[in-house]
């Protein structure tokens, strides 16, 4: 087709004027060579004169200055080729399993971008119904520590793994050749295809079932030797049954912290919550007789306080009452101890065949008495499992104890090696053995760090960290669970498993993605995992369904009669503990438990759930004893009165902390501190810091270690550990500052904070008798007064939350809330809240977006936020605890008011209301007036008082300061400014991604997709998130229970979160008395206003 | 001319024409600065240096220099702002509202009076800054148009208010102290002989030539201004109370805050006037215009909002009583009793018993005596602040947050390096600025001064014609 049409931008084109023709044939200049340029004369009388050349140069160099304030841009690469299930934005989330010598949990790790940043439990699978603890949920932490070994080291100095590898596997032919001895001390290993590998150690030692020269002891830093002895002698096999709470209508507990530390918190908290239910068709009751104010024993309906060596008491004094009396053992008990014996007595006899008893005690004969308890009751094959027997804490006590002074004497063996157990921190005469050890030719390590026991060793051989390589678990008898790394190996360090493997001459090195100790895993679980069912056809379907789960399917026992050995019972009394007028109990601690995270700035900052006390142990005392003596409060600025203690000639000094609840003529020191006391570098956040940051140092120029060693105390007792002994103390000169996140212990006697009441108030009465609601009087429409509920009284108008769209809300279950402190770590983690060290929290700026409020009950209380007598309440004699005090744990963080006192005073709108209830807090435009703060009235706003990830003072505490450590940090969620006000969100990052979630399926949310840190990782399920107004939501309906309230709710703030009511299991007749029904109003209206 | 009833104490005493008027108000201004000036001045300069210093400290490194916590987001900086502007208080008072009463004794110290009120909201103004977190965002704080996106400020927030209270009272007292100032600058002006002088003080007299046309519209300007200025007197310390009252705080949320903290800035504004002026008027040479006359009119004045003051702390504690409201009643059993009792019993002491002595004519019209409550009363203004902002929130409603405050040497620095730079600007004023507004003082010359007054008209009346000529 012709082109017949002409087109044109413009008349000028179409006309074709010269000024077009021009500008069109000198579009583009023509090329001019540079003479040509030069030597136009007219570019001489160019019009710059100096003038503007200062111009032009002030200009530049204002120009230059002002884009050098500009912060320098950081460009992010995409992937070439994207990762396989890498989503940049995305969490991967893999199951695993959490073991450490000490804890031991089904967990799911969050990875983002191929880094592992959350750790919470496994709801779905395994024997932990989704229960943690702080240091499971803290240990993610511990990948990212610039501490850990790098490589290999011989004498200290770096070297490489071939270089090792070929001077150890010469030192194992050395020993054979000679026929020496060679011991492996680990800590208890319930990893089947980990006795592969030591098996080949076995091997590569010359070892024979006729000529035995490898020997494997197995040493936990707490021991529980004490009930496998004790099952040896009464049932002629030494093992640890399995114990199930949720079946025990009566739980005793003599001194065993089973929801903290004794044997599988992990699985006895949630069996213990589900049986706690006083909507349930019964509910538990719990007697806990204990030294120290545990865990444990703040959650006990009746709590009797003995000495360390009335366990034995309690016990024989039980059998006694229930018709089988000891002869020869004591049953001499306190009144207070003698009368709660006696409602346990009475509750057990009522519960026969669903009671369970159990002791903390390592001491055979105790446990003895405890085994005799529960044939008498009947609890073997309801509560406690002989046939699933658990694997854990195999503590050969006697066995070490052979070793040790075999060492120390110089009768040590030719070779040792020292698999996840550090005995020169956590042994009583651990700095003889350590010395010891040097005289050692050959002497290997695994620990990850250059700590207490390896700086001892020849070779320290790095293993890796958890989260980087593979295991599998055999916990019990029944269950079976695999760990799988979700990370690949951030330092040259290699699977101890390999290791062994490598010297015992069965396999080679396989590097950074090695499948050594992989192989052997899968082969193992093909054999006697595959090949043993029939549901699943094909291996790799298998392999990966398992792997997937990270649990093996649940083995099936048969219960197995035990018969109870008479004869146990003689002689008991001699191998009981002796009483002393002071003794000492040596307890873990939440955070730090034995001490294996004691560099973990998380887990160091982690408030102990009953003195609230942060980077520190110290002695535990009743303020009853200590009035007069010591300093019974302290504060920021004035510390409390030192002692020292001293055991067997061994002493420790530490600040007197006043811990109502602690037995008369008892102490307790927590395990676990101390570390790093010769300088070892176990890590950044393990030693003292000075007020304007620096480590803090002592005389002789040495880093002080935080808290002291409490294992000095350990003894050995008829062959096993001991972890109580007789005591002096003795006061020190001088006062010892400590940082406690909360001060004041009583709630004094205000009843909108805490509630709680009895079962039998719960069961009988109405809701108005125990949980009264608020109400104010208003006039009805004839001029009378009447009362009316607060949710009636508006001072402005309320959101536009209610009936549209969501409303995210929370409820607490102070029922069920234990003050574990996982909730808190959870939010650390998740939250990104910086850490802030000890000097920042005694001043009471820790920055926990949620933190646990402890509240002791008064002598003027009849139960926690009661008053006894409302004419006699003395405010002065509230603010002290009672000697032997009720405890309520109460989470407490942002409460999302719907008529927030916050929001209103800010001046730049920097906190405000969401459509969907939520109280948002903008970083970016907060200008730091704290004004909010002052307002709140729960406290819970967090103010950044300096710059955390860059201050000097927070350089060695602070993970985000660190390059490495700030791989930790959740991208999801910005790191606050200086000068700003930060506080709990409801995890809103998570609430958008479950709200996306659901909007990706085309559905509307529904429970479960949204849910918080906290949420996720309380192991008692006392925290449930949702939609409000989804009126078949969970939240909803536990909102609506009869049990629910609002904290604070006739300051008329409408908040978002409700708690529920405690319920003891217990006789308390002053609060059956005050929580009385109203009645009508016409004839008594005063009475409704009691409650206000 | 205006005749005073003869049985009213003379204003100004002994034989003092306008010339001598002139003479005793331009006399420290032209002559060398006495020594003790410069010690003073000096002294100063070095408390107030440290104070900027430790200023700039806060600034570089966070507000966690000071001593607060997580429960006491407000401690030394507020109470600090509140104090300040209390002080503040007076000078409009004096210069407003007495003047619409027609109070002719304002006049001798309403000039000083007001500088210190200008050098008070100076340093009240600056506390509410330097608290921030982020000092250099504070600009958010007033409603710019900006391109952030619909940001705009929070209108429901108290401290909103302030900020718009505060400058607002600011720049009102300026306009009106400077109004004021035009006429004696341009005596001064009249009588300079050295040049940088003559030409200083001619550019700040705005070319005030005396023209009855000037007079004029200065006096109509004046009063403008002193009816602007008197809703100022009772809306600043009315707003600034609001940052309490609007609150849940127990302690803080009570509606008698704003009469309660009107008198009570008026109060120490009053007795931060004496302490100022006591010094002055003897270093200055001045007692023959501020004397025990007017002395005693001040501690009236003080006695009267030192009444309301403690009145209203005797409220407040029956309210909390009678309200019935747990955490209000526990709010002043805490106050009383609790930790912080010594900080309730020096504001008791200070603020409700010192007041009282007035009564007695004989303490009223000691000059040592008042000097001393002069001091007394501002001690206790500053604990009243403390006590309410620091013991309210320190046990507020969950036992779990209660805490203490212990200040850290910032906190002492900064505050008292805010005196410093007061003294710093009130010592330049004193050497530079005319300190007795001298043409309004020559205007209750013939009616109120001692030697006019109750006198034979011929005799005063010629050698007030022959002063009159003279500038």
């Amino acid at each position: 087709m012709g082109m017949t049409r002409k087109y044109w931008k413009g008349l000028d084109e179409l006309k074709e004027t010269p000024e077009f023709l021009k500008s069109r044939d000198e579009e583009f200049p023509k090329e001019m060579s540079v003479e040509d340029f030069l030597s136009d004369d007219s570019l001489a009388e160019s019009s710059t004169d100096r003038r503007d050349f200062l111009k032009f140069l002030g200009f530049s160099v204002a120009a230059a200055t002002v884009a050098a304030c500009e912060a320098p841009v950081v460009k992010a690469i995409p992937y070439v080729n994207k990762p396989e299930n890498v989503t940049p934005g995305m969490p991967t989330w893999y199951a695993s399993t959490y073991y450490d010598g000490n804890s031991y949990a089904s967990i799911v790790v969050k990875t983002r971008e191929g880094r592992p940043i959350f750790i919470k439990g496994n709801k779905d699978h395994g024997i932990t119904k989704g229960a943690t603890n702080p240091q499971i949920i803290a240990s993610v932490l511990g990948l990212y520590d610039s501490a850990r070994l790098t490589s290999p080291t011989k004498r200290s100095e770096l070297t490489t793994w071939s270089a090792v590898d070929k001077d150890i596997k010469a030192a194992f032919a050395q020993v054979k050749a000679k026929n020496g001895k060679v011991v492996l001390v680990s800590n208890s290993i319930i990893s089947p295809s980990t006795y592969d590998a030591i098996a080949a150690l076995g091997a590569a030692s010359g070892s024979t079932p006729e000529n035995e020269t490898f020997q494997h002891i197995q040493y936990d830093a707490q021991s529980y030797a004490g009930i496998r002895k004790a099952n040896m002698e009464t049932f002629g096999e030494a093992f640890i049954p399995d114990y199930d709470f949720s079946k025990a209508k009566t739980i005793v507990s003599v001194g065993a912290d089973f929801m903290n530390s004794w044997l599988l918190p992990t699985q006895f908290v949630p069996q213990y919550i589900s049986s706690r239910n006083p909507d349930g068709e019964w509910m538990s009751k719990h007697f806990q007789f204990e030294t120290n104010m545990s865990i444990t024993g703040s959650n006990a309906d009746e709590r009797g306080m003995i000495k360390p060596s009335q366990q034995a008491n309690v016990l024989a004094y039980m059998l006694k009452n229930l018709g089988s009396p000891v002869n020869g053992v004591s049953t001499e008990l306190s009144t207070q101890a003698s009368k709660v014996a006696d409602m346990a007595v009475k509750s057990l006899k009522a519960s026969k065949g669903a009671s369970l008893v159990i002791a903390g005690s390592n001491n055979a004969a105790v446990q003895i008495l405890v085994n005799k308890l529960n044939m008498v009751l009947g609890s073997y094959n309801t509560c406690i499992h002989p046939a699933n027997k658990i694997n854990m804490f195999q503590s050969q006590d006697d066995k070490m104890n052979t070793f040790v002074n075999d060492v120390v004497s110089g009768k040590g063996p030719d070779m040792v090696l020292f698999y996840g157990v550090n005995p020169v921190y956590n042994l009583s005469n651990g700095k003889e053995f350590g010395e010891a050890l040097k005289k050692i030719k050959n002497t290997i390590s695994f620990a990850g760090h250059a700590d207490e026991t390896a700086v001892n060793c020849e070779f320290v051989c790095p293993d890796h960290h958890a989260l980087e390589a593979w295991n599998d678990f055999n916990p019990k008898k029944s269950h079976y669970a695999i760990a799988q790394p979700t990370i690949r190996p951030l330092y040259n360090t290699a699977q101890a498993q390999e290791s062994m493997m490598v010297w015992g001459g069965v396999a080679s090195r396989g590097g950074k993605d090695s499948k050594v100790f992989y192989d052997v895993i899968a082969k193992n679980w093909d054999t006697y995992g595959f090949q043993t069912q029939a549901e699943i056809a094909d291996l790799a379907t298998y392999w990966g369904l398992k792997v997937h789960n990270s649990v093996g399917e649940e083995v099936s026992l048969e219960p197995v009669a035990v018969t109870f050995n008479a004869a146990a019972l003689s002689g008991l009394s001699e191998k009981l503990p002796k009483t002393s007028t002071l003794e000492v109990e040596m307890y873990q601690k939440a955070g730090l438990g034995v001490g294996d995270q004691a560099n973990n700035p998380w887990l160091q900052e982690l408030p102990d759930p009953i003195t609230k006390v942060t980077w520190d142990n110290y002695i535990t005392m009743n303020p009853v004893e200590m009035a007069g003596k010591y300093a019974t409060t302290f504060d920021q600025e004035h510390g409390l009165n030192l002692a020292t203690i001293t055991v067997n000639g061994k002493s420790i000094k530490l600040p007197v902390y006043p811990t109502p609840g602690q037995t008369p003529g008892t102490v307790g020191v927590a395990l676990g501190y101390g570390r790093g006391a010769n300088q070892e570098k176990i890590g950044r956040a393990a030693f003292q810091t000075k007020e304007y940051g620096g480590y803090a140092e002592d005389e002789n120029g040495k880093l002080m270690p935080i808290g002291a060693n409490a294992f000095a105390f350990v003894g050995s007792e008829n062959g096993t550990m001991s972890y109580s002994a007789p005591a002096s103390i003795k006061q020190e000169e001088g006062m010892y500052i400590i940082a406690a996140t909360q001060i004041h212990h009583t709630v004094m006697g205000r009843h909108s904070i805490v509630r709680e009441t009895t079962l039998e108030t719960y069961k009988n009465k109405d809701k108005e008798a125990y949980n009264p609601s608020y109400t104010l009087q208003k006039l009805d429409e004839n001029g009378h007064h009447v009362e009316a509920p607060m949710s009636e009284f508006d001072l402005w108008d309320a959101h536009p939350v209610e009936k549209i769209g969501h409303r995210w809300a929370m409820t607490i279950d102070l029922n069920s809330c234990i003050g574990c402190g996982s909730c808190l770590i959870a939010c650390q983690s998740e939250n990104n809240v910086p850490v802030v060290g000890k000097d920042e929290v005694r001043r009471g700026r820790e920055m926990h977006w949620i933190r646990i409020d402890r509240y002791f009950s008064s002598d003027e209380e009849a139960a926690i936020g009661t008053r006894k007598d409302k004419d006699t309440f003395s405010f002065d004699k509230a603010e002290i605890a009672a000697e032997n005090p009720k405890v309520i744990h109460m989470p407490m963080m942002c409460q999302h008011c719907n008529h927030a006192p916050c929001e209103t005073v800010c001046p730049v709108a920097a906190t405000t209301h969401s459509n969907e209830g939520l109280n948002q807090m903008t970083y970016n435009r907060c200008i730091g007036t704290r004004y909010c703060a002052n307002n709140c009235p729960y406290k819970v706003r967090r103010f950044n008082w300096f710059n955390y990830p860059s201050y000097k003072k927070f350089t060695d505490i602070n993970p985000a300061q660190d390059d490495i450590g700030r791989m930790v940090l959740n991208p999801d969620v910005t790191i606050r400014t200086r000068g700003v006000m930060e506080k709990c969100s409801f995890c809103v990052q998570k609430i958008q991604a479950g709200k996306l979630e659901a909007k990706k399926e085309d559905r509307p949310v529904k429970d479960g997709d949204v849910t918080t840190a906290c949420a996720d990782a309380c192991p008692a399920n006392a925290i449930i998130v949702g939609d409000w107004n989804d009126l078949k939501s969970i939240v909803r309906t536990s909102s609506d229970d009869k049990r629910s309230y609002q904290a604070l709710e006739e300051v008329g703030v409408k908040p978002n979160v409700w708690y529920k009511t405690k319920v003891r299991n217990e006789d308390n007749k002053e609060l059956a008395h005050l929580q009385v029904e109203p009645v009508a109003h016409s004839n008594g209206g005063h009475e409704v206003k009691a409650h206000h | 001319m205006h005749k005073e009833a003869a049985i009213r104490e003379p204003l100004i005493l002994g034989h003092k024409s306008f010339h001598d008027v002139t003479e005793d108000v331009c006399r420290p201004i032209e002559d060398k600065a006495p020594k003790m000036w410069y010690v003073l001045f000096g002294i100063a300069a070095i408390i107030g240096l440290y104070g900027v210093g430790c200023i700039l400290y806060l600034l570089g490194t966070g507000v966690g220099v000071w001593g607060l916590n997580k429960t006491i987001g407000w401690a030394w900086d507020i109470t600090n702002f509140v104090w300040w502007v209390g002080i503040g208080h007076a000078g409009t008072l004096i210069s407003a509202v007495l003047l619409l009463f027609r109070q002719k004794w304002r006049m001798a110290i309403n000039r000083s009076a007001e500088a210190m009120t200008i050098f008070a909201v100076f340093m009240a103004g600056l506390f509410p800054l330097i608290h921030m977190g982020r000092l250099w965002l504070g600009y958010w704080v007033l409603p710019l148009p900006n391109q952030f996106g619909s940001l705009w400020v929070n209108f429901n927030s108290p401290l909103l208010w302030d900020v718009f209270a505060i400058s607002t009272y600011l720049s009102v007292s300026l306009v009106f102290w400077y109004i004021g100032l035009i006429p004696d600058f341009a005596t001064i002006r009249d009588r300079a002989k050295k040049p940088v002088a003559k030409k200083m003080y001619s550019i700040l007299a705005f070319g005030w030539s005396g023209r009855a046309k000037q007079w004029n519209r200065f006096e109509l300007v004046s009063l403008v201004l002193a009816g602007l200025a008197t809703p100022l007197v009772f809306s600043v310390h009315s707003i600034v109370s609001f940052d309490f009252a609007t609150s849940v705080i127990p302690g803080w949320h009570t509606t008698i805050f704003p009469p309660y903290f009107v008198a009570g800035a008026v109060f120490s504004g009053f007795a931060m006037v004496q302490t100022l002026m006591l010094v002055m008027r003897k270093a200055m040479g001045l007692e023959a215009y501020i004397h025990t006359k007017h002395v005693e009119y001040m501690n009236i004045v003080i006695m009267v909002t030192g009444s309301i003051v403690g009145t209203a702390y005797i409220t407040e504690l029956f309210i909390s009583w009678y309200s019935g409201v747990e955490y209000e009643a526990y709010a002043f059993i805490n106050r009383a009793t609790g930790p912080y009792w010594w900080a309730y019993a020096s504001m008791m002491t200070c603020n409700v018993v010192s007041p009282q002595l007035m009564w007695f004519k004989k303490l009223r019209t000691s000059l040592v005596f008042t000097f001393i409550i002069s001091i007394v009363v501002n001690i206790g203004m500053w604990f009243e602040r403390y006590v309410i902002i620091v013991t309210s929130l320190h046990r507020d409603y969950l036992p779990s947050s209660w805490s203490m405050h212990y200040p850290s040497h910032i906190d002492i620095g900064v505050y008292v390096g805010t005196i410093g730079l007061f003294f710093v600007f009130f010592l330049l004023f004193a050497r530079f600025f005319p300190v007795l507004a001298l043409n309004e003082i020559k205007t209750i010359l013939k009616s109120s001064g001692e030697s006019y007054k109750n006198a034979p008209d011929t005799h005063h009346g010629h050698s007030a014609n022959e002063n009159n000529n003279e500038h």
